[in-house]
């Protein structure tokens, strides 16, 4: 029953539902970190490669994760909602996480902000903190007292309608649902997609500079480049996992 | 074998033969890639310099190099900094927040624009710092639209004028690529790259579909130019080239420029130009510095900060004369402001092709460039490749409706994707307009820019066609699934050029009408757009403007001011048995002087644009 990679039947659009299967499936992590231990690339580590990266690089890329910044923008009511928002739409369920708003925080702490607003939006910031609230009345109509609170199912279904610019009442009245999902959800994937863990789990090789890519042929590697897999070894997973 | 002249030698060599009259890859140190400027000259804010650029991007630090290369004395004031791409670059997408405009703007209309990353740039090399590197030249075809296909407005000049300046410019970048048959048919002084896997996919479905393509071209260097090195292939070339390897105006023309006595001025924010009143002339311009204002003075001002910010200065430098800004008039300012629409379409395949290696531009087709009557629009599209990494990529999973699980599979899913981008051509619109914001200011207390965007019905259908051609060139290519992200690319218009100050900003020579030493040097002066990547053109406009403005002289100041004894020898000395750089002013030609002369009713302004005009056939 082993899956092929090759085949591309695992792809959400290709799947009933437009869902994957649950990730539980996948290898777990052997080398290094990913973002809940699971992915594709299970001996593939992008931090054993730092030697070879220029300084600026590697300092601006150990940064995010050896000094995950407090959060000092966000008030803690703000936090434990949209730190909620983040791992849903992440689907971040479990440790090792990236600590994706901590990364937010830190820049819009630091008012580094995009270059643009939409004249029918407020200030980013504004909107990060009108989403946390829009979140939290968005619960109650689910009858929960608030989104941090609630079950992982109406998470998942007010994260969905948030998507699809279907939030109404309250905050939604003023706030572009639509405009605000894009203001969130870029500030969300740079944060995560940014992160080394990330790296791994997707095996993307990573800064190469000073020394380049050799090899870019059809299903070519550089001899560090991780070597898929798609199935989980039954006897390392038990040894990895301790449960022997 | 028989050598085809000055190009086949150049073949042979390559690298080691020098563009004429620009020496900057033989001027960057070869052990680290910082501009060296120890040397730069420093100019007085008292002193009036010949010249003020405001930007030093693809419009200002060109314009300088050819300048001082006649002896002009320039400043050039940039609100950003002089990388050192050594210490301010890194192969990061996240990290790289520096290189791009992010001060706020406010975007609107039916289908608003996003900028900062997406299309504006700062500091020293302005957006071709963190442009991908394709470089093709516009087709004759984009120079007369209206004429050929009813559509947007036929440029003052045509192709022909900026040939010669592609050409120059095509060897100092320089550009590789193959031999390119479309537009007007010319070749590359270097060779074309290899490409990667998934271009060698995507080309072969293009193949089964009758569509061709081509390998660049790229202002990459293929083998080494100068003290510039060969490609490594790392891909972050949307994040500034650590190489040096990719052009920017940084490497290309900055070098050259300092070497022959030009001062690039960094984290300058110009606020304002200043216009004496009495004569409408130019004086200088005002600018923040650490945070202290300054005036620094001169005979002739050159903005080149681009589609939005040339705007927004020309519309906040109102004064008595002046009230709605200047070169504003007729209302014209910030009108026609034009973006290229550049979906994304990825193709998943089933061995690995890992598109974060090479460089994102790799293969090309102009094939759909020209007006087709059987697609059912006017005007048409290229086809590019775009190597989308990480961050780039989960966007582009994001805008085909996924999150959560969905999202990360995707993601996960990313060695599997190949994608190709197209540059569809949308149409100079008239509402399509920079302004400045109404209550809004940066932090030095100036109202920001706002852009209004609203697509037409032509453009719609421009971009459903070219995202279907992508498409079926990606499933031709046995693409197993497909996700698509609709986005734009680019930045021209908004002070276009034209032959009458009612429609237009500035003239054929680039000067704002109505103001005599006030000229616009960078992409916001173009009337259309092709479906070709800016920064070449607005590269060769500046090359040819320099070529103008050394055969006439700068009337600014009542009575004309002369050029500087100093200029005129340098002048002398660089031409060498050519026309000088001085000369009488000169009569109005029949053609463009007529036109302008016939709506010249009072300003002395007009009459001495109208005077400055000179006959095109000495360009080219």
């Amino acid at each position: 029953m082993a899956r092929d990679l090759r085949d591309a039947a695992h792809l959400p659009n290709l799947r009933e539902g437009r869902q994957p299967a649950p990730p539980e499936e996948l290898p777990r992590q052997r080398n290094g970190v990913t973002p809940q231990m699971h992915g594709r690339y299970p001996d593939y580590n992008v931090l054993d490669e730092v030697g070879h990266w220029d300084d600026a690089t590697r300092r601006a890329v150990l940064q995010r994760v050896e000094n995950v910044p407090p959060v000092r923008f966000f008030t803690d009511a703000e936090a434990r909602t949209l730190g909620c928002f983040c791992d849903v739409v992440l689907a971040q369920d479990s440790e090792p996480k990236i600590p994706v708003l901590n990364m937010v925080d830190a820049k819009l702490f630091a008012g580094k902000l995009d270059g643009f607003r939409y004249d029918d939006m407020p200030d980013d910031r504004e909107t990060w903190r009108l989403v946390a609230r829009g979140l939290d009345a968005a619960a109650r109509q689910h009858r929960a007292q608030e989104f941090a609170s609630t079950s992982w199912e109406v998470q998942r279904q007010v994260v969905d309608a948030f998507s699809k610019g279907q939030l109404q009442g309250e905050v939604w009245d003023d706030l572009n649902p639509k405009r605000a999902w894009s203001v969130l959800m870029r500030a969300v994937l740079s944060a995560f997609y940014s992160h080394p863990w990330a790296w791994n789990e997707i095996g993307f090789g990573g800064p190469a500079y000073p020394r380049g890519y050799a090899r870019f042929g059809i299903g070519q590697r550089e001899s560090w480049e991780g070597a898929p897999a798609f199935e989980r070894d039954p006897v390392q997973d038990v040894q990895q996992r301790g449960l022997q | 074998m028989k050598l085809g002249g000055a190009y086949g030698l150049r073949t042979l060599a390559r690298g080691a033969l020098r563009p004429p009259g620009n020496d900057s890859a033989f001027l960057l140190d070869v052990h680290r890639r910082a501009v060296p400027t120890e040397r730069m000259a420093r100019y007085d804010d008292h002193y009036p310099v010949d010249l003020v650029i405001v930007g030093a991007g693809a419009g200002g630090a060109t314009l300088a190099q050819r300048l001082a290369r006649r002896g002009w004395k320039v400043v050039v004031l940039e609100v950003g900094p002089f990388w050192d791409p050594d210490e301010d670059w890194v192969s990061d997408e996240a990290g790289s927040h520096d290189l791009y405009w992010t001060d706020q703007r406010v975007v609107g209309g039916k289908d608003p624009v996003e900028l900062g990353k997406n299309n504006s740039g700062r500091g020293v090399g302005g957006s071709m710092v963190h442009y991908a590197g394709y470089c093709p030249r516009f087709h004759p075809s984009d120079f007369e639209t209206r004429s050929r296909d009813g559509v947007g407005q036929d440029w003052p000049i045509a192709y022909g004028e900026l040939k010669r300046h592609y050409e120059l410019l095509e060897l100092e970048l320089p550009v590789a690529g193959d031999y390119w048959p479309w537009g007007d048919p010319h070749r590359y002084p270097h060779t074309a790259h290899p490409v990667a896997g998934g271009a060698e996919l995507a080309w072969a479905g293009a193949l089964e579909l009758g569509i061709e393509m081509r390998v660049g071209p790229v202002g990459i260097t293929n083998g080494s130019f100068g003290n510039r090195p060969h490609c490594i292939y790392r891909g972050f070339c949307l994040q500034g080239c650590k190489v040096n390897a990719k052009a920017s105006p940084l490497v290309t023309h900055v070098p050259d420029a300092i070497a022959h006595g030009v001062e690039i001025r960094t984290d300058c924010m110009v606020t304002r130009v200043e216009v004496d009143d009495s004569s409408g002339a130019v004086t200088g311009v005002r600018y923040i510095s650490g945070g202290s204002e300054r005036l620094q003075r001169a005979d002739a001002v050159a903005v080149a900060g681009y589609s939005i910010e040339t705007p927004r200065l020309l519309l906040n430098s109102t004064s008595r004369r002046f009230p709605q800004g200047l070169g504003n008039s007729s209302d014209q300012v910030g009108r026609c402001v034009m973006v290229q629409g550049a979906p994304q379409v990825a193709g998943r395949f089933p061995e690995e092709v890992r598109m974060y290696k090479a460089p994102p531009p790799e293969i090309s087709s102009e094939q759909f460039y020209e007006t087709d009557p059987a697609r059912g629009f006017a005007r048409g599209f290229s086809i590019q490749t775009v190597g989308p990494l990480p961050i780039g990529w989960a966007e582009h999973v994001m805008a085909d409706g996924h999150w959560g699980q969905a999202l990360r599979e995707y993601a996960r899913d990313y060695n599997h994707w190949y994608t190709l981008g197209a540059l569809s051509e949308l149409l100079s619109l008239t509402d399509n307009r920079v302004t400045l914001a109404s209550g809004v200011n940066d932090q030095n207390g100036i109202p920001v820019a706002r852009m209004d965007y609203s697509q037409c019905e032509n453009d719609r259908k421009n971009i459903a066609f070219a995202k279907r051609t992508l498409r079926e060139i990606l499933e031709a290519a046995g693409a197993q699934d497909i996700l698509t992200i609709d986005r734009y690319a680019h930045l021209v218009g908004g002070c276009r050029m034209g032959t009458d100050p009612e429609h237009s900003v500035v003239g054929p020579d680039h000067r704002v009408w109505g103001i005599p030493n006030l000229l616009i040097a960078d992409g916001s002066v173009m009337p259309t757009q092709g479906s070709a990547n800016p920064a070449i053109t607005i590269m060769a406009l500046a090359s040819r403007l320099a070529d103008k403005l050394e055969r006439k002289l700068l009337d600014g100041r009542a009575g004309g001011r002369r050029l500087s004894a100093r200029r005129r020898e340098a002048s002398r000395d660089e031409n060498r048995g050519r026309a000088s750089g001085v000369r009488p002013r000169s009569s109005p030609t029949p053609g463009g002087g007529e036109s302008a002369l016939r709506r010249d009713h009072t300003s002395a302004g007009r009459r001495s644009h109208a005077a400055g005009q000179l006959p095109d056939d000495q360009v080219g």
